[in-house]
Parts: structure tokens; sequence; C-alpha cells
């Protein structure tokens, strides 16, 4: 929001932008970003048309490394087993962790700020999980859902509710509490079984991004005008009204950019799952993220790091189409 | 305090169920911290049957001596390089692009926003061949090595967040500079510098947490002897070697330093993420 004076706004446009300056400020930045960024993803693009391994790598310069197979990569990708097993459990991630962050820090910075003596102890406590590394996250959750019961809380809880080693099974549904890890469960819908040990990963992604929730909606209430409120409760409005009526219409800004960051964290998911489960049991809990990195870094004698990067470009292009409104917007505040 | 009328018996109802979901919410880092601070034998059984007589910090000393110190060291020098390079030519483009006017401005911005939405597994497959093309695998230069790529990977946040704090800074103290001569660089030293920057405390500190916890770089990028903490916890974390003592203690000290920070500059962290929240 610049306040450009009529008088540079016309010396401006005669010298049609700044002269060279500009380029000595952006260049260093630029550089990196071309040669960490840009360079590499071309590459990646450009390598998932041929065959390759990290043992014998694909070169941009070197014909010798060049086996191209057109889009066999994406055809093997796209019929393979494995890669819709990880997708299904990328979409659990993709459905769960936006919904459970965007309600329930929702309701947690309304309830916080509703306190208002000592709020920021509690708002503390909350967003105190979002700066810790998820790899951290992975270990510490790896406590909770130790399966022995002198070790992690809520095999111990189980215990003393007597329902330890409580099995369900249905069928189209089955849950297995305790096996948090291993073996939670299953749930079938039609064609689609849903594995519920996924669930078991989920959780502590939202325990962590719950205070990236907090913090986002508390900036939206705390940029309400005060006198919004204030002729609601002149008007005579409770409490469940003026939230329904008042502070939630106008969170919607905060909301979308929670749900938004969620679906772009749940898609690139990797190191939670890699910390606690690395994906298995068998593929059970597989996500893209990981799968790409295996087959790109552990498959070294069969060389799939083309199909790694056919399934990393599939990956970045959803990410681009579902987010890509979202970066207009970001975009052309800027440039305003 | 919020205009909204509530009763007195509300009120305590509120901050009953704040507190009791404040607790369930500690409740994976305190059992972390009650494991990493009792003997494996008081462990076994149950670390909340334990008291203070059992307290100890020899799962500390053992981790530290069986090789994290190095996972530390190397988590500092990866994360104070990466932020310090970020600020240095992160803070120089956010000012051009959002003071100055140049041609093919538009689309360097919205290429560079795009890493804060794409994957960066779109870059992970080729990064290692093109690592030693470039003579980036040596002792030293692996940490340079990695610390570009978290520099070009945090680029968008960079302009992004560093811009919005510099646009703030009112045209006519610019422009009033201008008339007085400064040049380019003597704005940006002299004026946009200094204003912005609790904004660039903010970067920095939310640039400091995002690279001291990454885990997906480090462990593609980097060998055994320079890997950071993330990893090494990683390595740590195998259920069937039962050493809970070294794993929880070793998540405590990952844990230890962006808390500290947190705690210490709460104000320009949660500012930083504010920003984020209401532009985007």
């Amino acid at each position: 929001v610049s306040r450009t004076s009529p008088r540079s706004a016309v010396r401006r446009r005669r010298t049609a932008g700044d002269g060279w300056a500009p380029i000595g400020f952006v260049a260093p930045l630029l550089l990196v970003f071309l040669g960490f960024y840009l360079w590499p993803a071309a590459q990646t693009i450009a390598s998932s048309f041929f065959q390759w391994g990290l043992l014998r790598p694909w070169s941009p310069t070197d014909t010798d490394t060049w086996q191209f197979v057109g889009v066999d990569n994406y055809t093997t990708v796209l019929t393979d087993g494995s890669f819709w097993n990880a997708a299904v459990n990328t979409l659990i991630w993709l459905v769960l962790l936006p919904l459970l962050v965007g309600v329930f820090s929702l309701g947690l910075a309304i309830l916080v700020w509703f306190l208002g003596r000592g709020s920021w102890v509690f708002r503390s406590i909350f967003v105190l999980p979002l700066t810790i590394s998820l790899a951290a996250i992975g270990v510490i959750w790896g406590f909770v859902y130790n399966s022995d019961p002198d070790i992690g809380v809520f095999n111990a809880i189980l215990r003393l509710v007597h329902l330890d080693g409580a099995d369900l099974d249905l069928g189209w549904f089955s849950l297995h509490l305790g096996d948090w890890l291993s073996d939670l469960g299953h749930l079938s819908l039609g064609p689609l079984t849903i594995n519920l040990t996924n669930l078991a990963l989920v959780m502590p992604a939202f325990w962590a991004f719950t205070g990236f929730g907090v913090i986002t909606f508390t900036a939206g209430l705390t940029s309400l005008p005060d006198d919004l409120i204030d002729s609601a409760r002149i008007d005579g409005a409770g409490p469940w009204q003026t939230i329904r009526h008042v502070i939630l219409p106008n969170l919607r800004g905060p909301m979308i950019v929670v749900l938004v960051q969620m679906v772009i964290f749940a898609l690139r998911t990797f190191d939670i799952v890699y910390v606690m489960t690395g994906g298995g049991p068998a593929e059970d809990t597989m996500v893209l993220a990981l799968l790409l990195w295996l087959q790109g870094f552990l498959f070294l004698d069969t060389p799939q790091a083309g199909e790694a990067a056919a399934i990393a470009v599939l990956l970045s292009l959803a990410m681009i189409v579902g987010a890509y409104p979202y970066l207009r917007r970001a975009t052309r505040a800027e440039s305003r | 305090m919020t205009g909204i009328r509530t009763t007195r018996r509300a009120t305590v109802l509120l901050y009953l169920g704040a507190t009791m979901l404040a607790i369930v919410w500690l409740v994976p880092v305190l059992s972390a911290f009650a494991i990493s601070v009792l003997p494996l034998s008081r462990t076994r059984t149950g670390w909340w049957n334990s008291g203070p007589a059992d307290l100890t910090f020899g799962n500390y000393a053992r981790a530290w001596e069986e090789g994290l110190s190095s996972y530390v060291v190397n988590s500092f020098i990866i994360t104070a390089g990466s932020v310090a390079l970020s600020v240095l030519i992160g803070s120089a483009a956010a000012y051009a692009f959002s003071r100055l006017r140049f041609r093919f401005k538009e689309v360097a911005f919205f290429l560079l926003v795009t890493t804060m939405i794409v994957p960066v597994q779109i870059i992970l497959i080729p990064l290692l061949p093109w690592f030693r093309t470039l003579g980036l695998t040596g002792d030293l230069t692996q940490y340079l090595g990695i610390v570009l790529v978290h520099v070009a990977f945090g680029a968008g946040w960079a302009i992004f967040m560093l811009g919005g704090f510099m646009s703030e800074v009112p045209e006519d103290i610019l422009e009033a500079a201008r008339i007085d001569g400064a040049s380019h660089v003597g704005i940006y030293r002299s004026i946009m510098l200094p204003l912005a920057l609790p904004g660039i405390a903010s970067f920095a500190l939310i640039d400091f947490v995002f690279v001291w916890n990454d885990l997906l770089l480090a462990l593609t990028l980097l060998d055994r002897d320079h890997q950071p903490l993330t990893v090494g916890l990683a390595n740590l974390q195998a259920p069937h070697l039962a050493q809970e003592d070294l794993v929880s203690a070793g998540s405590i000290m990952a844990i230890l330093p962006p808390l500290l920070l947190f705690a210490l500059l709460n104000r320009y962290y949660v500012r930083g993420l504010f920003a984020g929240g209401v532009k985007g």
C-alpha cells in the first residue's frame, strides 16, 4: 500500500522502472533460486522421461546417460498398485488434517479469546508444538503410542478402563485398540479400504499444526473492530449468537489460510511417517512423498529414479492446480 | 478483555475446560520429558509411578557422548548459515520487490512464491548428482550446498514476509531521502533495514525453526558426519533397540533451541505468522 506522490509517479513513468539498481538487489537471491530450485526442478521434469538411477544418474549434458522412455515412467507409476495405495493414504491426510485443524483450532482460538486474562498462557501452550520438528514429534508420539502399557500413555489408559486388547471386527470395519502403529484396523467403503493406522499418524500432525490455526484465527479475531462486538451486545445478542452471526462470518479469510496451508502440508507429508512407521507395516501407511523418496534413494540397483521424478511431477502438479487461486491472490496483493 | 457478556459461572467453566485441554495438550511432551530424566528401569514400570528421587540426567550425558553432540553442532552450523544468508540476500531482494520497479518483476515474484506451495520433492531427486557436479560434496562444501538449497526454498517466504513488512514503511520517508540525494543502497541500509528490523527478526525466527526442523533435505543430501539432529533422532528411533532413554533425551534436545527462541521472542514469532495469516 504505497502512497506515491504524483511527482515521483511522473518521474518513474518517464524512466520506466528504476534502471539497473533493482537488478543488483535481486540478483543474489535470484541466482541462488535459479541454481538450486529452478534448474533442479527443470531436471526433475526432464529426467522423468528417462530411465535412470542414482548409481548412474541422468545428466542434462551427457547424452550417454540418456535412456529415453517417453511417458513410460508415468504409465508405470499410474498403473502401479503401490502408487494408488500411497495416493489413498495421502488422500486420508488431505481430508482429515485440514478438517481436524480447521475445526478444532477455530474453537480453541475462540475459547481462549473469550478468556481474556491469562489467555496468553493457554495460547502459548497450544502453539508450543508448532515449534517442534516433525521428526521429534514422531519420536515423542512414539512414546505415547508405545505398545507397552507401562510406557505408552494410551495403552495405560486402555488398561485402566479394561479395554486393552479390545478387538472389534465387523468385516467392513475392524478396530484393534492398542495396536496404534501396527494394525489399528480398517474401514471398507465400497472399493476403497481405509487403513486406520493412518489416523494414528495424522494425530501428531494435527497436534502440531493446531498451533498454526490458533495463531491465524487469533490474528483474525484481534483484527475484528471492537464496535462490531459492542453493537452485537447492545442489540442483546448472547455469546452464541455473537459467535455465529458476528465472529464466524468475519473469520472466512483466516479459515482459507488455515485450510490451504494444511492441504499443502498434507500433500508433502514425509517426516512423521518416515520416523514413526517408515510407511509400514507392509505399505499400510505409505504416502506419496515417502514412496517417491524410497524409489529414488533406496532402490539403487533397480533404476527407479525416473519413476520417482514422475511422482514428484504429479505431486507438484496437484499442488499447483489446487493452490493456484491462493497463489494468484498472494501475488496480486503484493504487486498492487 | 472482549466485549462479550458471559456469566460468572460460564467464565469458571471456560477456564476449567481450557485448563483441562491444556494439560491433555502437554501430555506428549511431558511423557517424553519424564522418560528422558528417568533411568530405563523406572521407565519400564510406568513413568507416572516415579518420584523426584528417581531423577537423573544420565540419559542426556550418554546421548551426548554417543554421538548426538556432533549432530547438534551440525544443526547449528546449517541453521545459522541458512538464516544468515536468507536474511542478507532475502532482505535486499525484498526491498527491490516491495519498493522498486523493474522488468519481469511480476514473473519473478510469482516464480519465487511458488516455493511456498510446491513440495521440496520436485528438486530432491537430481540434487545429489547436481551437488557432485558442482563439487558440493566435500567436508565443508556440504554445509554450503544444503544452506543454498534452504535459501532457495525459503526465497518465497523471504520476499513475501520481508516485502510485506517493507511495504509498510511510509513512502514519504523514502521520498525525502531521495530528494536529499540518497542512493538505493543508502535508502536500503539506513532506512529500510532499521525500520523493518522487527519484521526481519520475525522472519529470521521462523526461518530458524523451519531449517532447524528439516529432516528430508538433510537426510537426502548430507553424509553421516554432516547430518543434523533431526536425522540423528530418526536414526536413533528404532523400537526394537529398546533405547527409550537415549531417544527421549535426544528428542528433548532437539526441541529445546526452537522452544527457547519461541519463549524469549514469542512476540516476533507470532507477529511473523500473523503477517502470513492476514496477508494470505
